[in-house]
């Protein structure tokens, strides 16, 4: 009903209160919308997107976690990596898009960068908080029984740590494929926001709608499919939670 | 703690300069240094990084009026007040637009059906759609980067409103019902005090996410203020002036949350004896929080 709702009000004010030229109507976009899946642009601009947000997220997980390893085990390094950690967290992501376009000029690096940036905050201070969970008297009886680091590692800390990653990768996702497009605005030579972009500049209010919808449903769709995953492969925590 | 124990149980004393760099100042002052170093570093190896001293010089120039390249001194605070103006008139308008539909959408299960989808494509819409919507609309002018906050600060004042609404307990609700108590004096001492906190909570999320908007409004459909002269900078291809600008409103969003928000909702919230969470977090944010925020 709700979504019935969401395109009736649309279609309603695109038709009575605005004009078609202002506010093209639902059939109006949903046709760009399919001539852009047609055309194949759809999956050229998505999966290059895409790509460059996973990449982001890889390389900030390869930073991220040290970080938050660091943080979640140590005092010092909780004080150094604070302040940078939050700060790259919340600044405002239009600086993130015009200094990596300015940095690496419009190429592919620009956006992976500017994602790497935005997420890794998220893993690491998922991490850390994770790991300052970890059950100190378990760490203790693998030290009395001369269990060595690397065991320690393997057992209590790695497994203690993934489901922080993870839920650090689902928290910043959203932040991370708007920072991408937003990247991509500004400088790009293909993706959803260079193409949203595009639209723009050829003042195609329909065009920009229709890149904007698959751009949020997209959003939309990964997010519950990261929740749905994230309860099934850490099913296991549950009980330990609840005892 | 001036003295340690070694792993034999000989006491010895640390040193005051190993003392004071190893304490947790001394590790937040180290993270500053070694960042200035690395900018430093990046400068000098990319020519289109400008160095830290450059761009301090920059912004020191800028906001102390002194002509540098040919533009007029005092231009900053014209550029300044322009977009204050339009960031709190927008905001104002967004959080009592986000306020009454948060109400509604709390307190009544029709409209939560009705609302709660259109509300998740608002909330996911980046700021740059309605940046890029209201130019089309209304051209380059102030109308572009109001429009801009009021349509991104609303929805997340809403969505906690709503929260704050539903927070009422409806246990307390329903007493107060059968003891005939005055519908005011239930707005003032039930419905009030539960929605002041999460009232703060939208509007210190909203601030921040305007903030971000309202620049890339005026990057694109202004011909004034902070956003629009940041990008002159840019479009000269002057990088010391966009990163100048860029640490500016940093800067500016930073000592507003720090000093005004961040407190303003922890003394909304200090009823509630579970949000104080111990450790004070993350400049008052936890990650949950930030990533809420979006961009």
């Amino acid at each position: 009903m709700g979504w019935a709702a969401f395109v009736g009000l649309w279609a309603f004010s695109s038709s009575f209160i605005l004009d078609e030229f202002t506010l093209p109507g639902p059939v109006k976009v949903w046709r760009a919308i399919w001539e852009i899946l047609k055309s194949g642009a759809f999956f050229n601009d998505f999966g290059a997107s895409i790509s460059k947000t996973f990449i982001g997220f890889g390389i900030a997980a390869l930073v991220g976690v040290p970080i938050g390893f660091l943080m979640g085990r140590t005092r010092y390094w909780k004080a150094f990596f604070h302040d940078g950690v939050v700060g790259a967290g919340s600044v405002p992501g239009i600086v993130y898009a015009i200094m990596a376009l300015v940095i690496f000029g419009i190429g592919f690096q620009g956006p992976v960068v500017a994602v790497g940036l935005i997420s890794m905050p998220f893993i690491a201070l998922n991490v850390a908080e994770g790991l300052e969970g970890v059950d100190n008297d378990l760490l203790r009886m693998s030290t009395a029984y001369g269990r060595t680091e690397r065991q320690t590692l393997r057992h209590i800390l790695i497994p203690s740590m993934l489901p922080f990653v993870f839920a650090g990768v689902r928290l910043s996702f959203a932040i991370a494929w708007k920072v991408e497009a937003l990247t991509e605005v500004f400088g790009s030579s293909n993706g959803v926001g260079f193409q949203i972009r595009f639209a723009f500049q050829g003042f195609s209010i329909t065009r920009v709608l229709a890149w904007t919808l698959m751009f949020i449903a997209f959003l939309l769709v990964i997010e519950r499919a990261l929740a749905i995953l994230e309860r099934r492969l850490f099913r296991w925590r549950t009980w330990e939670q609840a005892a | 703690m001036s003295t340690a124990t070694t792993a034999d149980g000989k006491r010895y004393r640390r040193s005051p300069l190993r003392q004071a760099l190893t304490s947790t100042w001394g590790a937040r002052l180290t993270s500053y240094v070694a960042f200035a170093i690395v900018w430093q570093l990046l400068a000098w190896y990319v020519d289109r990084v400008p160095g830290p001293w450059e761009t301090l010089d920059f912004i020191w120039r800028e906001v102390s009026g002194g002509s540098h390249g040919g533009v007029r001194p005092g231009e900053f605070w014209e550029h300044f007040s322009a977009t204050l103006v339009r960031f709190s008139i927008g905001l104002m308008i967004g959080f009592v637009l986000g306020t009454v539909v948060g109400i509604a959408l709390g307190s009544s299960a029709f409209m939560r059906a009705l609302l709660s989808d259109m509300l998740l494509v608002f909330l996911a819409l980046p700021a740059i759609i309605w940046a890029f919507l209201t130019t089309m609309w209304f051209g380059l002018g102030w109308e572009a980067p109001v429009y801009t906050v009021i349509l991104s600060a609303a929805p997340f004042v809403a969505v906690n409103v709503a929260q704050g609404v539903r927070s009422v307990s409806p246990d307390l609700h329903r007493m107060s019902q059968a003891y005939g108590v005055p519908r005011n004096r239930q707005i003032r001492g039930l419905l009030l005090p539960a929605v002041t906190g999460y009232l703060f909570t939208g509007l210190r999320f909203a601030v921040i996410i305007s903030w971000n908007a309202v620049l890339l409004a005026e990057w694109f459909g202004a011909v004034d203020g902070v956003g629009w002269r940041a990008r002159l900078w840019y479009d000269a291809a002057r990088y010391r002036g966009f990163v100048g600008w860029a640490i500016i409103f940093i800067a500016f969003i930073f000592l507003l949350d720090g000093l005004v928000l961040s407190p303003l909702q922890r003394r909304a919230f200090r009823w509630r004896e579970s949000a104080a969470s111990g450790d004070e977090g993350l400049g008052g944010f936890d990650a949950e929080e930030l990533a809420s925020i979006g961009s």
